[in-house]
């Protein structure tokens, strides 16, 4: 346990380290709030539906993923320049290891997200004590998934070109594939163009249950209905993704 | 300045690129998923406001996101660059009998050209979408993007080399990308942007991606009228062209040299 705390610990103060990293994700978070959201909402305006409102969780996942996605980028670094020689060296077991680093990345999307949902609270709605333990679970689980699929990518690439596509093919599957940017009932529309599985894996995406959850509690509206089925898709995406990490981080940097 | 030389780096670029395939594929993906899920989605959302101002969302869209593509596969050459100073092949290119200016140059023109390469395809896909009403106004539109391809490749290897370090490089590119694409009339039209804040409206009015997006929509016929008449379109990608190869080149020189890659 100690062990893993170390390796958590200089995981978060690399993560202070980078200050343009989180300066520029913060940057970017907002032109999306500030500027595609704001212009989203004058032209959803017209049907009555607030834009922004509805985005404002979404952004919170957004911004998870971002900074828990960031420890990839630096696992990736680390085997490129194969300082993971060094890491490997260190008195731990590669377990814990390999687990201390997903714990580390989801940790770290957890801190960057805070002031997120502090804003969101502000904006939309303070949510009670059960309400808020269980936005900050889910998130911290969401959190843990996200590090590990990208732990899992960054061992799997050897190049930091390959690592950044990855990112993004990912990003766009699985963000555009949610209801982060729009609503479910929106998306149904791909099923009546012969898209109908991506409508399932839209229903069943972690990024989906996860903010639509921030949403059952922050929006009155009878659309978003907190059910315990989106606690557990979160976590068995946790759980999956944080153990295929796990494997892939200390058995693939072994073998290099 | 030897046009050879100039081809030869020019052809290197290109030969890179096409052995890419893993990457070719992926960015086929993004292409394919920004069209068929973000695309229709969104139509589906926004089609009554875009309906109000004389637009179908849908083709809008896609003309926008063929100009994005473009922007990010012409952004890559940059982190080529790092690849290639991360494994000592910079250090090998600068020995080579290709002057500095041949090589900034014709990495460039390669980096413009692959990305027009790698969007042709892409390119009659769309056109099989959005139709063509006008064979000379596509012609204009396509010769104002690969002004504007060079550009963006210029830029890239300017900013590149300015940082000299892949993160800071990774993460400005991030920041320029948010705020050039979303301040940019390529996923929605200036009378949106207008109404939430009329300051977007009116950087947008500068941003190459505007013009880009606008000449090609024009080209195709989605926008009858545009905002801007087309040459002034053509004259604000010729200078973002210009400024980013000719005086991207004069700072190349001066960069080039002295290690400190991080």
């Amino acid at each position: 346990m100690k062990a893993i705390l170390h390796v958590i610990e200089y995981d978060l103060r690399n993560f202070f380290r980078y200050r343009w990293f989180i300066i520029g994700l913060i940057a970017m978070n907002l032109a999306d709030l500030f500027i595609s959201a704001a212009v989203l909402t004058q032209m959803t305006s017209i049907v009555n539906f607030n834009y922004f409102r509805f985005f404002a969780p979404g952004l919170a996942v957004v911004g998870l993923f971002a900074s828990a996605f960031m420890i990839g980028r630096e696992i990736n670094m680390e085997v490129r320049r194969e300082i993971h020689h060094y890491m490997l060296s260190l008195p731990m077991t590669r377990t814990e290891l390999a687990i201390g680093r997903v714990l580390a990345g989801g940790l770290r999307g957890m801190l960057y997200m805070t002031p997120l949902l502090i804003t969101n609270f502000i904006v939309l709605r303070f949510p009670t004590l059960p309400q808020l333990l269980l936005i900050l679970l889910t998130l911290l689980l969401l959190a843990i998934g996200i590090s590990g699929v990208s732990i899992s990518i960054a061992v799997s690439t050897t190049s930091f070109e390959k690592f950044v596509t990855a990112r993004g093919v990912v990003y766009y599957m699985l963000f555009f594939c949610s209801s982060v940017f729009y609503p479910l009932k929106v998306i149904q529309v791909l099923a009546t163009k012969g898209l109908g599985p991506l409508v399932t894996f839209a229903q069943v995406n972690p990024l989906t249950n996860g903010s639509d959850l921030i949403r059952s509690f922050l929006l009155d509206s009878p659309d978003y209905v907190f059910s315990p089925l989106m606690l557990l898709n979160v976590a068995v995406f946790s759980m999956i993704f944080a153990f295929l990490a796990t494997f892939a981080y200390s058995t693939v940097l072994q073998r290099n | 300045m030897g046009l050879k030389k100039l081809w030869l780096v020019i052809e290197r670029d290109l030969r890179m690129f096409i052995s890419y395939k893993f990457l070719l594929i992926m960015r086929g993906i993004w292409f394919v998923s920004q069209v068929a899920l973000f695309g229709l989605v969104v139509n589906n959302m926004v089609q009554d406001a875009a309906a109000k101002v004389g637009i179908n969302y849908f083709n809008y869209y896609v003309a926008g996101v063929t100009i994005i593509t473009l922007y990010s596969t012409a952004m890559f050459i940059g982190y080529d660059i790092f690849e290639e100073a991360e494994h000592g092949v910079f250090e090998y290119l600068l020995t080579l009998p290709v002057s500095r200016r041949e090589l900034v140059l014709g990495r460039s023109i390669g980096g413009g050209l692959r990305s027009f390469i790698y969007v042709g395809p892409l390119l009659v896909i769309v056109l099989l979408i959005l139709g063509v009403s006008n064979p000379l106004y596509l012609l204009v539109a396509l010769a104002a993007m690969f002004l504007f391809a060079f550009g963006v490749s210029g830029m890239s290897i300017t900013i590149a080399v300015a940082m000299k370090s892949g993160d800071k490089y990774d993460i400005l590119i991030g920041v320029l990308d948010a705020l050039i694409v979303r301040l940019s009339t390529t996923m929605y039209p200036t009378f949106y942007m207008q109404k939430a804040m009329p300051a977007y409206a009116a950087v947008a009015n500068f941003n190459p991606l505007t013009y880009a997006a606008e000449l090609f929509r024009w080209g195709t016929g989605v926008e009858g009228i545009l905002q801007f008449s087309p040459l002034t379109g053509v004259l604000g990608l010729f200078i973002f062209f210009f400024a980013f190869t000719f005086v991207g080149v004069v700072f190349y020189e001066r960069r080039l040299e002295g290690g400190d890659w991080e």
